[in-house]
């Protein structure tokens, strides 16, 4: 057991004695180093955790992930018990006081520490040398995650081993002194700055403006050495972890300050060197080896110092890290900024944080179904109700404005329509021509004048027609045709006259034509030819007289006078009248001569 | 009743599929007559239908010969029929609208102005074919003033909707002496400026809202397109001294109506296909003109 103790012992000095870049590379031998280092502390840890299923850590065979998880199965119950004992502690610092000190030697004492903090070396160096020996694809930066899971790791350890650490210390502390105390570490110095440390905090804690910023300074000002003793011996009170927060904020940023002296800063500012957890481990590494700390104490410093939140630090942080940087004028402003305590969490830290919680917001964003507003082509149904009137809608309304009906406008079309009417040119309804489905009727005009015919005649003419259809009165309505078909006949008659060699006249037809006054009987008479015209009239027709007609024999002496009488009247004045007209004819002729 | 309407829609579609193919026969027809008449050798790609073609050619008349689109299904018996309308407006008219929707009434001959109490529009459709109404005409406003008048012709016939703008009504002139009663005459009708073959389209269907007038009426209807908006005049015109001098007498509403959708199917039906829609947020849409060029 002592061999192998002491192997183990070996491994881890040589491990921390190793120069810490040599981790980046790949280096079969240092990390054979570390895994019994690593199993050295596990073995050493183990009595302090009595629930372990495993006595021994395993590496023959083990990759680096097996070996991980095993240690992990031991400190997590370590962890919550440490946890559970340190906020009871918090809460009764009393009982700190009766706490059993184990009077064990300075040297046992020591050891012990330095087991623990070797096991806690061992563990991050190993770890390191694990992640280096995973990570050897060629990649010769780590990433930042592996470092930080890295760094939990480291300060879950830690912080289990620090944990064990104050608890021990605290028992120390009380019993008696030279098993603590060492030239780093002196108690009433510490005492003092504890003290100090509480003012300052409640004070910052009231004013939110913080004037405490020239303690701050104070603070900073002294020794490093104190700090670190702060942050070793620490008494177990509500106000524990926030001290070792700020002391060990103090230190971040120390470190920071060396490190950028060093010739990173050159590198970071061409950009071509970020900061990774990595390096600040580093970097803190280095501050502290510069100021004279031993290896052991450095690996004390927790990871959630570095990186984790907590809310009340910030300010206090912020401040030193402006006094040191700048002057202590942005002090103040940096307290107005922080109006919550937050964690002494770095810029940087801060920094990711926001970034990270920005990714979060728009990935959650991305994820979700997007607002209407942005879905395209969305009716009213699909949106909610009355949204369409707070959403500021702006679109172009790409339309000719509405006509404004001017004078001029009125007046343009009606003089089109003047036009149209006087052209007679309209766009109506056109009555779309019927196909004959019908013959369509005859209809008779019944004509309403009276005929000028009288019926008679109209016999004679259908008589006429009867015996000698060829000698029927031309029955066209029309008179210009008549007379026209007449001419033509006397014209074709002489033309054919002209145009045969062998002419045969047309034979006359005798005209019938009706007679009106023909006498009833027509025989033929042995008559003298001659027959006067009384033959055929009637006597009425011969004479018409009227009265009584009297002979001349017959008539009286009177009437013989009476007759004798109109005559003579008669005579002279039919005598007159012909006078009369010769005086006018004589009357010219004289009228010419004269 | 319902499955005779059902049994004509389908009807109806299945001719307005067959255009498709209607359209090329008659377009092979009318090369292979080209052809013929020129003299020229007929295209080689109608050798083997021509005999028959040919045959169907000699066996036309007029009405076969030229092909028969839907619209002309639509207005088939427009021309033989006049034209029954009934007018009505959205639910709870306004008294102004009421008044318009009265002038409305007189303008087009043989309207009937029907309440619209709480009816719905797919009833209104059925009982309007069922009475043998060739037109429905409704009539939207805007707090009073008319703003949207919708012409859905009948059976399955297309709708148009329009929106209006400047409505000057005739209760708005107050002196009733000055504007005299309206006649009742059939009027002659003008369109002017519908040049487009949409132009076209619209002209019809405002064309045969009305009768076949007598050639000699003195009332005037006029639908006169401005890039896109129809002003609609009423006039009375007499004929003075000769012939040259005309007097307009402006009677009837005038108002100007602005195209944006005609859908080919009736007011009810939603889902009908839509034959041309106004699409104001592109880009080019004011530089262009629809009814005409």
């Amino acid at each position: 057991m002592a061999d192998s103790k002491d192997a183990g012992e070996e491994a881890l000095r040589r491990l921390i004695a190793t120069f810490q870049p040599s981790f980046l590379a790949p280096n079969p031998a240092l990390s054979e180093t570390s895994r019994a280092a690593s199993r050295h502390l596990f073995s050493a840890l183990r009595p302090f955790c009595p629930k372990s299923p495993l006595d021994q850590l395993l590496i023959d065979g083990f990759d680096a992930e097996q070996i991980w998880q095993q240690i992990d199965l031991q400190s997590q119950p370590l962890l919550s018990s440490l946890r559970r004992q340190v906020k009871h502690f918090a809460k009764n610092p009393e009982e700190i006081s009766k706490l059993k000190v184990v009077p064990l030697g300075k040297k046992v004492e020591k050891e012990q520490r330095e087991d623990w903090v070797e096991e806690s070396d061992g563990f991050d160096e190993e770890l390191e040398d694990d992640e280096e020996g995973e990570g050897k694809g060629g990649e010769e930066g780590m990433d930042i995650e592996d470092e930080d899971e890295e760094q939990g790791r480291e300060s879950d350890n830690e912080e289990e081993s620090e944990g064990e650490d104050e608890e021990e210390k605290g028992e120390d502390g009380e019993a008696g002194d030279g098993g603590i105390e060492d030239k780093f570490l002196k108690i009433d110095e510490l005492a003092k700055y504890l003290e100090k440390e509480e003012e300052n905090f409640e004070k910052a804690e009231e004013d939110t403006r913080g004037k405490k910023g020239a303690d701050d300074e104070e603070n900073t000002e002294d020794d490093d050495d104190d700090d670190e003793e702060e942050e070793e011996e620490e008494e177990e009170s509500d106000e524990v972890s926030v001290l070792l927060g700020s002391i060990v904020s103090d230190f971040v940023l120390l470190c920071l300050h060396r490190m950028l002296s060093l010739d990173l800063a050159a590198k970071m500012q061409q950009g071509t060197w970020k900061m990774q957890g990595m390096d600040l481990f580093y970097g803190v590494f280095l501050t502290l080896e510069h100021c004279g700390w031993d290896e052991q104490f450095i690996l004390l410093l927790r990871y959630e110092d570095f990186f984790g939140d907590k809310g009340k630090y910030s300010k206090k942080m912020k401040a030193q890290l402006h006094q040191e940087s700048e002057g202590s004028d942005e002090e103040d402003d940096d307290m107005k900024f922080k109006k919550q305590n937050k964690g002494t969490a770095s810029t940087h830290q801060k920094q990711l944080e926001k970034i990270h919680s920005k990714i979060e917001e728009m990935e959650k964003a991305n994820l979700e179904p997007k607002t209407w507003t942005m879905q395209g082509e969305v009716t009213a149904a699909k949106r909610p109700k009355n949204s369409a009137l707070e959403v500021d809608l702006d679109f172009e309304h790409n339309v000719r404005p509405a006509p404004v009906i001017t004078e001029e406008v009125t007046a343009s079309i009606e003089d089109m329509i003047k036009k149209r009417i006087t052209e007679g040119n309209f766009n109506d309804v056109q009555k779309a021509p019927k196909l004959p489905s019908k013959v369509p009727r005859e209809v008779k005009e019944l004509d309403d004048n009276k005929s000028k015919k009288g019926l008679a005649e109209i016999y004679e003419q259908e008589y006429v027609e009867k015996e000698d259809p060829t000698s029927a009165p031309l029955s066209f309505r029309d008179e210009q045709k008549q007379q026209a078909s007449v001419l033509f006949k006397k014209l074709g008659l002489k033309l054919d006259a002209l145009a045969h060699f062998s002419f045969a006249p047309k034979p006359v037809i005798e005209d019938m034509s009706v007679q009106i006054n023909v006498p009833a009987l027509a025989m033929e008479e042995i008559a003298p030819v001659a027959v006067s015209d009384a033959a055929m009239l009637a006597p009425e027709e011969v004479f018409e007289g009227k009265g009584d007609i009297k002979e001349e024999t017959e008539l009286t002496k009177e009437e013989r006078k009476r007759r004798r009488a109109n005559k003579k009247r008669r005579f002279k004045a039919a005598a007159v009248k012909r006078m009369g007209k010769k005086v006018q004819e004589g009357a010219l002729p004289n009228q010419m001569n004269g | 009743m319902l499955r005779r309407n059902i049994r004509m829609r389908r009807e109806y579609l299945y001719r307005k599929s067959l255009e498709g193919k209607e359209r090329l026969l008659y377009e092979k027809k009318r090369k292979i007559r080209e052809a013929l008449q020129e003299g020229k050798p007929i295209p080689t790609e109608l050798r083997n239908e021509e005999a028959a073609l040919r045959r169907e050619i000699d066996l036309e008349d007029e009405n076969t010969a030229v092909p028969r689109t839907h619209i002309d299904d639509e207005y088939a018996h427009a021309a033989e029929k006049d034209p029954k309308i009934l007018l009505t407006t959205s639910r709870d008219p306004s008294a102004p609208l009421q008044q318009f929707v009265k002038e409305l009434s007189y303008v087009f001959p043989n309207a009937q102005r029907m309440n619209r109490g709480g009816q719905v529009i797919s009833e209104i459709i059925e009982s309007c074919r069922a009475h043998d109404y060739t037109d429905v005409v409704l009539v939207h406003e805007h707090r009073g003033v008319p703003d949207g008048l919708i012409v859905c012709h009948l059976p399955y016939g297309p709708t148009a909707y329009f929106g209006l703008l400047n409505v000057v009504t005739r209760h708005e002139i107050k002196d009733k002496k000055a504007i005299g009663t309206m006649p009742e005459a059939y009027p002659h009708l003008i369109f002017d400026n519908f040049s487009t073959k949409l132009g076209e389209r619209t002209a019809n269907i405002l064309k045969y809202l009305f009768p076949v007038p007598k050639p000699d009426t003195k009332r005037i209807v006029t639908f006169s397109n401005q890039s896109d908006y129809v002003s609609f005049r009423h006039h009375i015109y007499e004929k003075h001294g000769g012939p040259k001098s005309i007097e307009l007498k402006e009677i009837g509403p005038r108002f100007e109506l602005r195209l944006y959708q005609i859908k080919l199917g009736t007011v009810d039906q939603a889902e009908a296909q839509i034959e041309w829609v106004i699409r104001p947020y592109m880009n080019t849409s004011k530089k262009r003109k629809f009814l005409s060029d």
